[in-house]
């Protein structure tokens, strides 16, 4: 079995029954993960901020930093690799932490999970399931022929979403 | 009869930090050097030119692909000027501080690398906070203070070891004020006290004192360095945002609400920032972490 690492701004999609695709410590950052459950492709995305109006010019070089260019990619980048659209796809958040902040100052990981919402119900898709908030990092992985999502947490363990 | 006295966690920390090592001589002098308001690069020079590791190691980072931008630099005087002399300090903490940087912090759940890691990351941080500062902070102090803010982790981590779910759970359940309340549960002290306790065997200067004893609560830090504890306040946050933690504490603390009277950072800064640090910490990581490692 491979691991494809996906880095901040990244995305990678597969339909290879030997691979998983896995992002490390997501903070504020949102892991947006796609699978198609029948054709057995699955596709993760490590975003860092809501929106690309922030900096264009970087959204052009590394669109997957952003909710509304990365996820465009992400949706393409499955459907390269043979998912046909009409069969039912399964998408799932993590990430989108926080500080201990009780005046929610620095509450990007909130707009970050809003954000990414926004842009999938655009193209009619919502998550099933999501783990987000709180005040912890994650690791999330996922599988595309067992369709599953891995998240793990230190001193939290591991646990399925 | 032999009566065997049992030490407090306190006291094994005292003793273990006593126990540690003294910053080799170049380093020390270096971080002498940056607390201090007027000096030259002809300083810094003179000072990496006695140690040989060091300037072949600054040499090394100033020729990576990363820096060089496909010069040539031969001269240390060059290297210095073109990598900055924070890189310098970067350079010489991470390859030459003993059991510091080099070892995984158990106690904390994290691996070997990750308190570097999020030292260069709060670093970079600071670094760029500082534009948003009220009163104006020297970039190389900013930069050291950065790398040095957790260093009392390295020892605490043993004496918080097997408590890894009861820690998670204090943290995911809300009962505490931020992560330092469990360190002094289960050891009597936390990484910040302990940290300006290595400080002080070291002999750094004041301001990195006040850094280490203060990043989480910068409200308490003596008025001259306040505007620096402040800017490493956020820029760890900012970092552990960022996904660049130590394991089960990451995220675990708390923003000073009075953080907009010294700092002018809005949310739009605040994503800018968030921004411009991931970019420099992406590109600068691996040069600087190929000249540690070896
Ligand atoms: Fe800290
Ligand atoms: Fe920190």
């Amino acid at each position: 079995m491979t691991t494809v690492y996906v880095g901040v701004g990244e995305l990678a999609a597969t339909n290879n029954p030997n691979e998983v695709i896995k992002t490390m410590a997501l903070g504020s950052c949102v892991g947006v993960i796609v699978v198609s459950p029948l054709q057995k492709i699955a596709g993760l995305l490590h975003i860092a901020l809501p929106e690309s109006s922030i900096n264009q010019k970087l959204s052009k070089l590394r669109p997957g930093m952003f909710a509304d260019t990365g996820i465009p990619r992400l949706l393409e980048a499955i459907k390269q690799k043979g998912y046909d659209g009409k069969n039912r796809l399964i998408v799932k958040l993590a990430g989108g932490a926080s500080i201990m902040d009780p005046n929610n100052t620095f509450n990007i990981g909130k707009r970050n999970v809003l954000a990414a919402r926004k842009i999938l119900w655009a193209y009619r898709l919502g998550a099933m399931a999501e783990d987000v908030g709180l005040s912890f990092s994650r690791t999330v992985s996922v599988d595309p022929v067992s369709g599953k999502v891995l998240i793990s947490s230190p001193g939290r363990g591991e646990w399925e979403l | 009869m032999s009566q065997t006295h049992c030490l407090s966690p306190v006291e094994l920390i005292t003793e273990q930090i006593n126990d540690l090592p003294l910053l080799p001589n170049v380093v020390h002098h270096l971080l002498m050097l940056m607390g201090k308001e007027n000096r030259s690069v002809q300083e810094v020079v003179n000072l990496v030119e006695t140690d040989v590791i060091l300037t072949s190691k600054v040499l090394k980072v100033a020729n990576s692909a990363a820096f060089s931008r496909g010069q040539v630099i031969t001269s240390l005087h060059r290297a210095i000027v073109h990598l900055g002399e924070k890189m310098v300090v970067g350079i010489a903490l991470g390859s030459c501080s003993p059991r510091i940087f080099s070892q995984p912090l158990e106690g904390y759940e994290s691996a070997v690398g990750e308190l570097w890691d999020h030292s260069l990351r709060t670093a970079i941080a600071t670094r760029e906070i500082i534009r948003y500062i009220l009163h104006p902070v020297s970039a190389d102090l900013a930069f050291t203070a950065g790398l040095l803010h957790d260093v009392g982790k390295a020892v605490l981590s043993e004496f918080l070891k097997g408590n890894g779910e009861y820690m998670a759970s204090c943290c995911d359940s809300g009962e505490v004020e931020n992560f330092l309340t469990i360190e002094r549960r289960l050891s009597g002290t936390d990484h910040a006290e302990v940290g300006c306790a290595i400080a002080r065997h070291w002999n750094l200067p004041e301001p990195l004192c006040s850094v280490i004893r203060d990043h989480h609560h910068p409200a308490l830090a003596p008025q001259m360095d306040r505007e620096l504890v402040y800017a490493v306040h956020v820029a760890d946050l900012a970092a552990m945002l960022g996904g660049t933690g130590t394991g089960i504490d990451t995220l675990a603390y708390k923003l000073d609400s009075s953080f907009d009277q010294h700092l002018k950072l809005e949310q739009k800064e605040l994503d800018q920032l968030l921004l411009a640090v991931e970019e420099e910490y992406g590109s600068k990581k691996a040069s600087i972490f190929a000249c540690i490692e070896e």
